[in-house]
């Protein structure tokens, strides 16, 4: 097998590198936009999953490679390999995103991610440890079943993350136009990390905004509503172990207290479902919210008609 | 990755923490007035009909119109909100109520939110 450099291995002193310019330049403009705790526990988050991943790469390799040998072609290496499958590999991201913010057993390792109501470049290291659990790296793997050769689904997978660091800053506001039609930008993805009802569940791309625009789900940052950022019940601690695992105890408490009928539905119905109606999914935040909204629009027409 | 990349990675970390509390970043977050409580409340989609502000600015305590409660205090440079669910853990001391292990100093209102919250308990 064809063995390629990890990307993202040389992009960590780069990582390293922005964080420290960005946290000059918040001490400029705006100092809460790191807190010292957060930063430290979004750090140790990114290497240790960094370990969970080097601890199951080996589990991982080998379903990968079984599922290239049952392959249905051979695809041959080419220039144009390394495109196709970078757009097809962002696209297996954007469903694997989607899955992980509407199942409440995908979310159990992604919310990790969005648990930081700081929005900063260390919060883009903030990763999960258990993904392997998950089973999330599915997603990615099945165009292996059709011939794509691992080291180029490996490699192609390495640049997206890369990609995705740049863009979890407040630092930069817009790009340009053609690049913020185009490509996931801060902007379009401040609007994903926020928990303003009018911003949940949105903006899932990793590199190409084009999917959520294509499939429904992009919505724009408006100046009039500021990204607020973390999880709809925010963790309110630092802990780090808490954090890894707060869902998957959630899941765990709320299984075996519920009625049989209800128990599938805690595992793999949306984050916040629950039986009794007792919690609020982001579907019901935000039709909540809109009704708000439609009452205060209300309200000030009957004013205004006095 | 390697056992050195690792060590060193794990150096990264401790110096950037150690950097971003040496730029003194993170703020001193206070709670400036009942607008800023209201808009906080919110931000954790919680309806405030009424609001006792902290002496120093940095807790909270809203109710809405069904009764429930949201326990506003700082973390970090921002604030979180826990919605009150029994079992609760409050005490009053004469303008101080504790709640939950936050403190609230609610001068002459302390009681009276402190009666209140006695359906929650």
């Amino acid at each position: 097998m064809t063995k390629l450099p990890n990307p993202v291995d040389y992009a960590i002193p780069a990582f390293v590198v922005l964080i420290v310019v960005e946290m000059i330049v918040a001490r400029r403009q705006d100092r809460a936009r790191y807190e010292p705790r957060d930063t430290l526990t979004s750090l140790l988050f990114g290497l240790g999953s960094t370990v969970a991943g080097l601890l199951t790469a080996g589990a991982i390799l080998a379903i990968a490679t079984w599922l290239h040998d049952q392959r249905l072609f051979d695809i041959p290496y080419g220039w144009w390999l390394w495109p196709a499958v970078f757009v097809l590999d962002d696209f297996n991201y954007y469903i694997f995103h989607r899955t992980a913010h509407r199942v409440r057993w995908f979310w159990a390792s992604h919310v990790n991610h969005h648990s930081s109501q700081h929005y900063n470049l260390s919060t883009a290291l903030r990763q999960t440890w258990t993904g392997f659990i998950a089973g999330s790296f599915i997603f990615r793997l099945w165009p292996l079943l059709f011939g794509v050769p691992l080291p180029v689904l490996l490699f192609v997978g390495g640049l997206n993350l890369i990609y995705q660091f740049w863009i979890h800053t407040e630092a930069i506001d817009r790009c340009p136009r053609w690049f913020e039609a185009v490509m996931n930008t801060p902007s379009h993805h401040r609007v994903h990390h926020a928990v303003n009802p009018c911003y949940l569940d949105s903006n899932y791309a990793g590199v190409f905004i084009v999917w959520d625009r294509m499939f429904g789900t992009f919505v724009p940052e408006a100046v009039e509503d500021r990204c607020r950022y973390g999880i709809v019940r925010q963790l309110g601690h630092f802990s780090l172990l808490r954090g890894v695992f707060h869902e998957w105890i959630g899941i765990a408490r709320d299984v075996w207290a519920a009625p049989w009928k209800a128990k599938l539905r805690y595992v793999l119905g949306p984050p916040g479902w629950s039986h009794d109606g007792s919690r609020e999914t982001s579907a019901m935040i935000r039709r909540r919210w809109q009704e708000r909204q439609a009452r205060h629009a209300g309200k000030s027409h009957s004013e205004h008609d006095r | 990755m390697t056992g050195i990349t690792l060590g060193g990675s794990l150096v990264a970390v401790l110096a950037l923490a150690w950097l971003a509390r040496a730029l003194e970043l993170g703020g001193d977050a206070r709670i400036a007035g009942e607008a800023q409580a209201r808009e906080i409340a919110l931000n954790h989609h919680f309806e405030s009909r009424a609001i006792a502000i902290d002496r120093a600015g940095i807790s909270a305590l809203a109710r809405d119109d069904d009764g429930g409660f949201l326990l506003i205090r700082r973390h970090g440079a921002h604030f979180t909100g826990e919605r009150l669910a029994p079992p609760l853990k409050a005490r009053l001391d004469q303008r101080f109520l504790t709640i939950n292990g936050t403190v609230l100093d609610l001068g002459d209102d302390a009681p009276v939110w402190a009666a209140q919250l006695r359906a929650v308990a």
